[in-house]
């Protein structure tokens, strides 16, 4: 009988506490998105890192623009800048001399103060202190030659020459950022981020997700964070993805392939929203290896109308110029290299050219959501009516990278996504020095007629790039735009429409041009 | 046929002696006839194969034209199977793409064979310290996932059908160097391994001609079922993007490309995937009923 009552007793605390370890369980699952303080948002790919100032890939910024805040802001719905951690900010009759005057009592999220000093630590940490990882360094503070403390809330930065991009840069997600000093020196930056922003870092589970929490002492009453936690999933199979959207366990997914939006725009528990991308899908021919007849012949071969139409279901609009259309810069009046394949069936067979090595990358990119793969074997059927065939390296987009700065290929396929709605920012990849970015390889071109037409464009980027913005300064650009265009150094394909769902109960969601989400203000019912 | 059978009944025994190799393969086709499934098997593998002569001829639509125009149609009259993202016809394409499996199929089989056989003979025939070297090695190639092994070595070979051929057939060489080294090893010491032994004839000549022929049997069954392996093996080379050069048309690429959009145009995935399975289930079950009729347990 004894012996029976203890066994009962075993078996009672066995249950409990099975049942104990399971509600357990069910707590440290943080990928449930039921509630209404916790929100879910997935993208394809894992962060490389947390440092603003390092990493340069969209899926870090999706994570960093929620923890770490710049000098200034772009607005929510087009890039002009506004206000951010420098409440004013004032510019010298010379363009050389950048007055900021910094919010007050503002605390990094390590407890640091936020002030003049922090913002000169943060600058020399990009110029004179920069370390080669920091891709964007140059780019939002090349021009910055001295950082000034003039009291406490105030700082002067001065440039080396006059530099119109240069407020807009400062509220790019790359570079321009403010960290923690104190973390900056001491701590892990790649790995714990320190920033101002409304919500702070809880913990990276690489591969799963990002867990962000709400920021209580946030020095911004209007930008405070509706909901409590952010956890920010990888996914990386597409259709995984949009099944966890529909099954609820993930509240908002972004990089949604154009096949998929008609079967998700018939479910009513979603809402898909589409917004101009500020991008560029294009096809690089290597400058080192074609000359100019060849890459107009190859141009005229393919149909870019049908192809947009064919890959992207009507969510890509036909590039005809490298600059999207609502960029300063932007021109109706600019002709590419039209479509003319019997022209350049004739070209290419007295060239002698039956063969080229392309290099595509497999995955699909926010420019792109075809997959470069398939982009490029559409391709290769075009060139295979003149008479080209095609052999294809493709890889995963970091091994591409590498292949693309190494440069042995004909033919690459890439693509950019704008960060500061300047024109500068689109038309300088083609006179960047930097493998990684001028994949036409323009700077290295080995023709004679190329190299001149180099140094010309370089020339005029630069020139442009202190021209003061307004009428002449896009008028510049325009003829940069036909300038290359001419050159057939790119073949420009498409300009991508943003595609991103969310549960219908997810209010306030706002996907910024720049290709970046703040996540501050969105709320669920 | 009736005739045959009654000199059977009544003299089995002599006869049987009698009529040696002719007996064998009319006996195991005897067994094969009754298994209805293995014939369901031979039938469709036959069927395949011609596919894969006359294929490339009799393909409706030219499996590598591009048309963006017509991309993502659903099965119709017109495009039987309907078309893939860049608009080409996939009942063509799975046409064209049996000829590709097949091929890679047996010549991948026929490689590791070769290399298996010889390896195995060599071991199983000097046993000893030779013996010992090849079975570690292959002992270390079997504790690699086979999928693995042959996914690195594409990585290393880069892609095409004839590297293909030698990643699938690499990883599969142990199993047969196994198998031939334990026949070997249960056939060598017959006393007519040993009379050709004493009559002079060469290491070689034993193996090829007095020990080989006794394990044919198990090899053909091994080898016919490696077959729908190695197809298998190819789809998923193909699914991973490691297969073939596009625009070559192999059924595993031709899932893998489109593996995203399951859900939106299922029959880019159904034809190819109907197609490796139908080829992968003749193989086995061909493979299964040559087993059967070859050993001798089985047959009452």
């Amino acid at each position: 009988m004894n012996k029976k009552i203890l066994s009962g007793i075993l078996a009672a605390i066995l249950a409990v506490s099975c049942l104990a370890s399971c509600g357990s369980g069910d707590d440290s699952d943080t990928s449930s998105s039921g509630d209404s303080d916790t929100l879910v948002y997935a993208q394809g790919a894992d962060p490389r890192g947390l440092d603003p100032q390092i990493v340069d890939d969209g899926e870090s910024a999706k994570v960093t623009n929620q923890i770490y805040e710049g000098l200034l802001q772009y607005e929510d719905d087009s890039t002009e800048v506004k206000a951010c951690l420098a409440k004013d900010w004032e510019i010298s009759d010379d363009g050389l001399v950048y007055t900021f005057y910094l919010q007050e009592g503002v605390k990094f999220h390590d407890g640091t103060d936020f002030n003049a000093e922090a913002v000169k630590y943060n600058v020399e940490r990009n110029t004179i202190n920069k370390t080669e990882d920091m891709t964007y360094a140059d780019f939002v503070w090349g021009y910055v030659s001295g950082v000034e403390v003039v009291d406490e809330y105030t700082v002067n930065i001065t440039l080396s020459q006059p530099s119109t991009p240069f407020l807009a840069n400062l509220a790019m997600v790359f570079g321009a950022p403010m960290v923690s000093p104190t973390a900056a020196e001491e701590g892990d930056l790649m790995n714990e981020p320190v920033g101002t922003g409304p919500y702070k870092f809880v913990e990276w589970k690489k591969d799963q997700y990002v867990k962000l929490e709400a920021n209580e002492d946030y020095w911004n009453e209007d930008g405070k964070a509706q909901i409590t936690n952010v956890v920010i999933r990888t996914i990386e199979d597409a259709s995984t993805k949009i099944l966890e959207l529909q099954s609820g366990d993930v509240d908002i997914i972004d990089g949604i392939d154009t096949n998929q939006v008609a079967s998700l725009e018939s479910d009513s528990n979603i809402t898909v929203n589409t917004t101009p991308g500020m991008n560029i899908n294009y096809m690089a021919y290597n400058a080192e290896r074609l000359d100019k007849e060849t890459r107009v012949a190859l141009s005229q071969s393919v149909n870019v109308e049908e192809l947009v139409a064919g890959l992207y279901n009507g969510y890509a609009e036909v590039a005809t110029t490298i600059l999207p259309t609502f960029v300063p810069g932007y021109s109706a009046d600019e002709t590419q290299i039209a479509y003319d394949p019997d022209a350049a069936k004739a070209t290419l067979e007295e060239k002698g050219v039956t063969s080229l090595h392309v290099i595509t990358y497999t995955n699909a990119r926010p420019y792109n959501t075809a997959t470069g793969q398939t982009l490029t074997e559409a391709i290769q059927g075009y060139f295979s009516e003149v008479g080209v065939e095609v052999e294809i390296d493709s890889y995963d987009w970091t091994t591409y990278k590498d292949k693309a700065i190494a440069g042995d290929y004909d033919i690459c396929f890439y693509g950019w996504s704008g960060d500061n709605g300047d024109p500068d920012n689109f038309l300088n990849l083609l006179s960047d020095t930097n493998a990684g970015m001028n994949v036409a390889r323009f700077n290295l071109a080995t023709n004679e007629d190329d190299q001149e037409a180099y140094t010309a464009y370089a020339e005029m980027i630069s020139e442009a790039a202190q021209e003061p913005s307004g009428d002449s300064r896009n008028a510049m650009y325009a003829e940069m735009e036909q300038y290359v265009a001419d050159l057939a150094l790119w073949l420009p394909i498409s300009h991508q429409q943003d595609i991103t769902a969310c549960k219908a109960n997810v209010q306030n969601f706002q996907y910024h041009c720049t290709a970046t989400v703040k996540l501050y203000k969105v709320t669920k019912s | 046929m009736a005739k045959k059978k009654v000199v059977l009944a009544e003299g089995a025994e002599s006869e049987v002696v009698i009529e040696k190799p002719e007996s064998r393969l009319k006996s195991m086709w005897d067994a094969l006839k009754k298994n209805k499934a293995a014939l369901f098997g031979m039938f469709v593998i036959i069927f395949l194969i011609i596919i894969a002569i006359i294929g490339p001829y009799i393909t409706p639509y030219d499996p590598y034209k591009n048309s963006m125009a017509e991309a993502n149609q659903t099965p119709s009259a017109v495009h039987w199977f309907g078309t893939d993202t860049l608009g080409r016809d996939i009942f063509s394409r799975v046409i064209v793409g049996t000829r590709i499996s097949l091929f890679v199929g047996i010549a991948a089989v026929a490689f590791s064979l070769v290399l298996g056989t010889i390896f195995g003979s060599i071991a199983g025939y000097f046993g000893g310290k030779i013996d010992a070297f090849i079975m570690r090695i292959m002992d270390i190639m079997l504790s690699i996932p086979s999928i693995l092994l042959a996914v690195t070595l594409m990585a290393a070979l880069g892609k095409g059908l004839d590297k293909a051929i030698i990643a699938i057939g690499v990883v599969s060489i142990p199993e047969y160097a196994r198998i031939i080294r334990s026949s070997i090893l249960s056939v060598k010491e017959n006393d007519y391994v040993a009379a050709a032994k004493v009559l002079g004839n060469s290491d070689g000549r034993i193996i090829l001609h007095h020990i080989l022929p006794n394990v044919l049997s198990s090899i053909v069954v091994r080898a016919t079922l490696g077959i729908s392996t190695a197809i298998l093996d190819t789809a998923a080379l193909g699914f991973l993007g490691l297969g073939v050069q596009p625009p070559t048309a192999e059924w595993g690429d031709m899932l893998g490309r489109v593996r995203s959009m399951v859900l939106v145009y299922p029959h880019e995935l159904i034809f190819p995937g109907l197609a490796i399975t139908l080829a992968v289930l003749a193989f086995n079950l061909f493979g299964d009923g040559l087993r059967d009729a070859l050993d001798p347990k089985s047959r009452s």
